[in-house]
């Protein structure tokens, strides 16, 4: 036999190597070295945290008692992950994306960050997770008696329980971790899943092939009822076991813990998804045959819920009893420290940091470290959970009513689930909805399983159960309104789960939710379609930043905080002091303040400092809401069709300005040969003329040859012109603007035409004078432009009393000159057409003018960044406008040239 | 096709093929079908019931496996998402 110090020994070795390893992973990482614990087979060594001392030695037990039951639970956990790209693979992204710290979290989160629901889920927490921890110190004890043989049973269990908050306390709070991560105690428990996986199989094999024959010997002379159990095994207790489990995985606090929360990477997920069904084949795989071996080899009445731990204690296997009790100590151990992180942090951040918030708010002259308050918060948690757990084992005296409390607790915690999958499937799940179903499954679960599970030692008397409260035979806890013959468990299942789901459904049908749980709810749903984080845009308001970085350094401490503002002001660019609070801002530090104290007591922490919350409709439309997402999508996609028919349009306009302008080419060069060919022909007849002729008088000669002067000139002239109409067109005159005073440049343009209106008796008047009005223009070039306008309304003037008019109007920058005759000005149809080369309106049949006047002016009006056009009166007639631009210091200063 | 209208399809098909071995897991695992393999005899030595529900069971852990990688990174985008201007 071994000795007790021996046992106690080998005890303290092992727990030393889980401390020394959870201190070294936790400095590593602090460092940044990683390195192999990111790895998905640590990931899924820690979600084997499923496996508890409940089904390391209960497995066995179970398989002694019902046959083949046993394996649903691990069934239900299979089908979970084979399906994981359904589910899982949501929670784990919805984790990360909204800085989830707990089952709670997420579903206070979903609903609206509603800290009601958070309480209540996290109060089911505690219920169902304490005796589950008294289960745990009682296995340990009733094993190391075992063992150890008479003991002190209180006091050891004191004492383990010490051992594992001290753990706890250690690794599980060292730090507020932003993403409440705990890479020192994910090493332990993978350490310690690789321990009772080997400690079962090592023991499955001694007892297939030491004890018996192999396989084949084990199952040789067993009998159906072994495998079926007492009732019908494939029955509804089979499916509800599953469904159990199924739940279990996703529900227990300790499973969203090292799933959801302590995930690393989601690929590891993808990993986890066949490795983690392996390792619970290989933990089920030897149950059956150290159940039946236990059963032909061991004293008829012996326990079977510690054969793994007696049978080889019985064949003088003594390391391998050794072996099978570090396998169930990993087992409990395990459990019970990362329940106590998920249960505690679900205490801290939902009840204990709200009342210390409220206390906090009351009195602002007390500045106190939120960040500390917060830590002391999560320790004294995890000792409480840990000591109601021992005070839960030490009051039931260790009963065999804890074994049942496995299942218990699976029920307990289904009740998440239908709040749980609605929230993250049905837009139209509500808060009132999720409160109502949790509650209505909460109470029976209570009634109905829970509270029965003392036999009538504790609220519920024993007359109670046999006889229902007040005698009232129809409301007997165990058969609720006359449900009959059923098993408690499947009995307790379907009134409780089937009652949450169905209250969870017509609640939130009859109830709509409010802005902030519609946003919360788009964007749990959308989680895979809103990338990575959207601003959720609101809290905006009179948020102070000084404030926000207040609150910061209180909960994340000052050297994180300031790290988090400093790069929320890079992002903003700038280098220095702090980020503006923008809806940005505040939404991310919420986040990353949701990732220490939960969703609930962040949002209501950054609300106050932020001012109260305020979700525009417009903002949630646009964010989260799906239908609004698809309308966008194909919204965007007629836009790009339509700017595809739109390119499409603009180059067949183009191609049609092509060979409009190719047809215009070749007018114009017919216009330029005909308009050069008239000078020519006259001078190159006269010039004959006089070669040939001998006997023409002087005067005769002198007269020919003026014209012939005079035709070169007009040839010269309307070559310059055609060489500056080209030249201006093709934008290479480089015309200096400069300012130019409007009303010298009107002035001097009268002048120049003053001979041409005396002449004709116009007159010509100004209104209103421009005083001090600058324009950005060319003077010279300006000058010619209103030369050759005004001009053309003296030539083309055929009224009797002819004036002309020239107003200025300014029009912020533009500046407009309008010079109006009463002379009738062009047609409309005509309009387009004057400013083409060589064409003449209609009243201009027998003038002398090249046709290059107007195209020209509006070449140089053009180049001034202006324009020359003909508007309309309301009665039809015409008149020019010049427009230009006002000089003001920014053109001076820059390139203005064309 | 495009490559990732080629990467996307066997994404999908991947997908629809997890959902599939998720219901036949369901299915042959719990009442009414799982009772089928409730026959009195032997297979290799170990009563048939265990022998089925082992041997489903290792069937979905290798089907799981094998799809695992395929569904490893985010699903392809969209084509709509994206339109390409060509």
């Amino acid at each position: 036999m071994l000795s007790v110090n021996a046992l106690l020994a080998v005890c303290l070795s092992y727990v030393a190597i889980l401390f020394i390893i959870a201190f070294i992973v936790d400095r590593r990482t602090r460092r940044g070295h990683i390195g192999w614990l990111h790895s998905p087979v640590i990931y899924t060594l820690s979600i084997s945290v499923y496996c508890t001392s409940w089904t390391f030695y209960g497995a066995v037990g179970s398989a002694a008692r019902n046959g083949l039951e046993f394996v649903t639970i691990y069934l239900g956990p299979t089908l979970v992950f084979v399906g994981w790209w359904w589910l899982l693979r949501k929670l784990v992204r919805i984790g990360r994306a909204h800085r989830i710290t707990s089952i709670a979290d997420l579903i206070s989160s979903r609903y609206g960050k509603s800290p009601s629901l958070a309480v209540v889920v996290t109060v089911i927490a505690v219920i169902a997770t304490t005796p589950y921890i008294a289960l745990q110190l009682q296995s340990v004890t009733r094993s190391y008696q075992l063992i150890a043989g008479q003991v002190d049973v209180v006091a050891t269990a004191f004492w383990i329980a010490t051992g594992m908050a001290i753990f706890t306390i250690l690794f599980g709070t060292r730090n507020l971790d932003a993403n409440e991560r705990h890479h020192g105690v994910v090493a332990a428990i993978a350490l310690e899943a690789i321990v009772k996986l080997f400690a079962l199989i090592a023991v499955g094999v001694f007892a297939t092939y030491g004890i018996a024959d192999g396989f084949g010997d084990v199952f040789a002379d067993v009998s159906e009822k072994m495998i079926q159990g007492s009732g019908e095994i494939f029955g509804p207790r089979w499916a509800v076991l599953t469904f159990l489990s199924a739940s279990a995985i996703i529900c227990l606090p300790r499973q969203f813990q090292v799933t959801v929360v302590e995930n690393i990477e989601e690929r590891h997920l993808s990993t986890a998804s066949w490795l983690f069904p392996l390792y619970l084949f290989g933990m089920t795989l030897f149950i059956m045959p150290i159940a039946i071996v236990g059963l032909k080899v061991m004293p008829t009445g012996s326990n079977p819920d510690l054969f793994v731990l007696t049978l080889p204690f019985a064949q003088q296997q003594e390391e391998l009893a050794l072996l099978a009790f570090l396998g169930g100590f990993s087992s409990a151990t395990s459990m019970v420290i990362v329940a106590a992180i998920a249960v505690s942090t679900m205490v801290s951040n939902h009840i204990v940091m709200p009342i210390a918030m409220r206390l906090l708010a009351a009195n602002h002259a007390v500045s106190g470290d939120v960040r500390s308050l917060l830590l002391t918060s999560r320790r004294i948690s995890i000792a409480a959970i840990l000591g109601l757990g021992f005070l839960y084992f030490w009051i039931s005296g260790g009963s065999d009513a804890l074994a049942a409390i496995g299942l218990i607790a699976f029920v307990g915690v289904a009740q998440f689930l239908p709040s749980l999958i609605g929230g993250i499937f049905w837009r139209g799940a509500t808060r009132a909805g999720a409160l109502s179903g949790l509650l209505i499954g909460f109470v029976l679960w209570a009634y109905t399983l829970f509270l029965p599970s003392f036999g009538g030692d504790f609220v519920l008397s024993a007359s109670v159960l046999s006889n229902g409260p007040w005698g009232i035979d129809s409301l007997r806890p165990q058969s609720l309104l006359g449900l009959v013959g059923f098993d408690p468990l499947v009995h307790a299942v379907v009134w409780s789960v089937g009652a949450n789901f169905l209250t969870f459904l017509v609640v939130s049908s009859l109830t709509s939710p409010d802005d902030l749980e519609r946003l919360q709810g788009a964007q749990f749903i959308n989680v895979f379609k809103t990338a990575g984080g959207a601003p959720t845009g609101f809290a905006s308001g009179s948020a102070d930043s000084e404030d926000l970085f207040i609150l910061a350094q209180r909960i994340l401490g000052a050297n994180p905080a300031r790290r988090l503002f400093d790069e929320m002001a890079r992002e903003q660019g700038s280098h220095s002091g702090l980020p503006h609070p923008t809806d940005t801002v505040i939404a991310r530090l919420e986040r990353e303040l949701a990732g220490s104290i939960g969703g609930a007591s962040a949002h209501a922490m950054v609300t106050r400092i932020a001012g109260h919350q305020t979700v525009g409709i417009t903002e949630l439309i646009d964010i989260a809401d799906e239908t609004q997402q698809l309308i966008e999508t194909s919204r965007k996609l007629s836009e790009k069709s339509a700017e595809h028919k739109r390119t499409a349009q603009q180059l067949r306009d183009v191609n049609e300005r092509l060979r409009a302008l190719d047809a215009q080419k070749d007018d114009f060069l017919s216009q330029v040969s005909h308009e050069l060919r008239t000078p020519m022909t006259s001078i190159r007849s006269f010039s004959e003329i006089l070669m040939d002729e001998e006997n023409i008088s002087s005067e005769e000669r002198n007269r020919f040859v003026a014209i012939i002067h005079e035709e070169s000139k007009r040839l010269t002239r309307l070559l310059d012109e055609l060489l500056d109409v080209s030249r201006l067109e093709a934008g290479s005159v480089d015309l200096k603007l400069v300012a130019v005073n409007a009303k010298k440049a009107l002035s001097q343009a009268m002048n120049s035409v003053f001979g041409v209106t005396q002449d004709a008796g116009v007159t010509v008047e100004t209104t209103p004078t421009p005083r001090g009005l600058m324009l950005h223009a060319n003077s010279d070039r300006l000058r010619q432009v209103l030369i050759n306008v005004l001009s053309n309304a003296v030539k083309y003037n055929q009224s009797k009393n002819p004036r002309i008019n020239v107003e200025v109007h300014v029009l912020g920058d533009d500046v407009h000159i309008n010079i109006i005759d009463n002379g009738g000005g062009v047609r409309r149809d005509e309009a387009a057409m004057i400013f083409d080369k060589f064409a003449r309106g209609s009243k201009s049949e027998h003038s002398q003018g090249a046709g290059l006047g107007l195209p020209i002016s509006r070449a140089i009006m053009r180049a001034m960044n202006g324009d020359l056009t003909v508007e309309f009166l309301p009665g039809g007639a015409s008149y020019f406008r010049l427009s230009l631009k006002r000089h003001d210091e920014a053109f001076s200063l820059g390139e203005w040239s064309i | 096709m495009t490559d990732r209208a080629v990467l996307q399809r066997s994404y999908r098909k991947a997908r629809d093929r997890s959902m599939a071995l998720l219901l036949v897991g369901i299915v042959l695992l719990t009442p009414p079908v799982v009772g089928v393999s409730l026959i009195d005899g032997k297979i290799a030595g170990i009563p048939v019931p265990l022998f089925y529900i082992f041997i489903v069971w290792a069937l979905l852990i290798a089907g799981t496996a094998l799809l695992s990688r395929r569904l490893t990174n985010d699903e392809p985008l969209d084509e709509s998402n994206e339109i390409d201007d060509t």
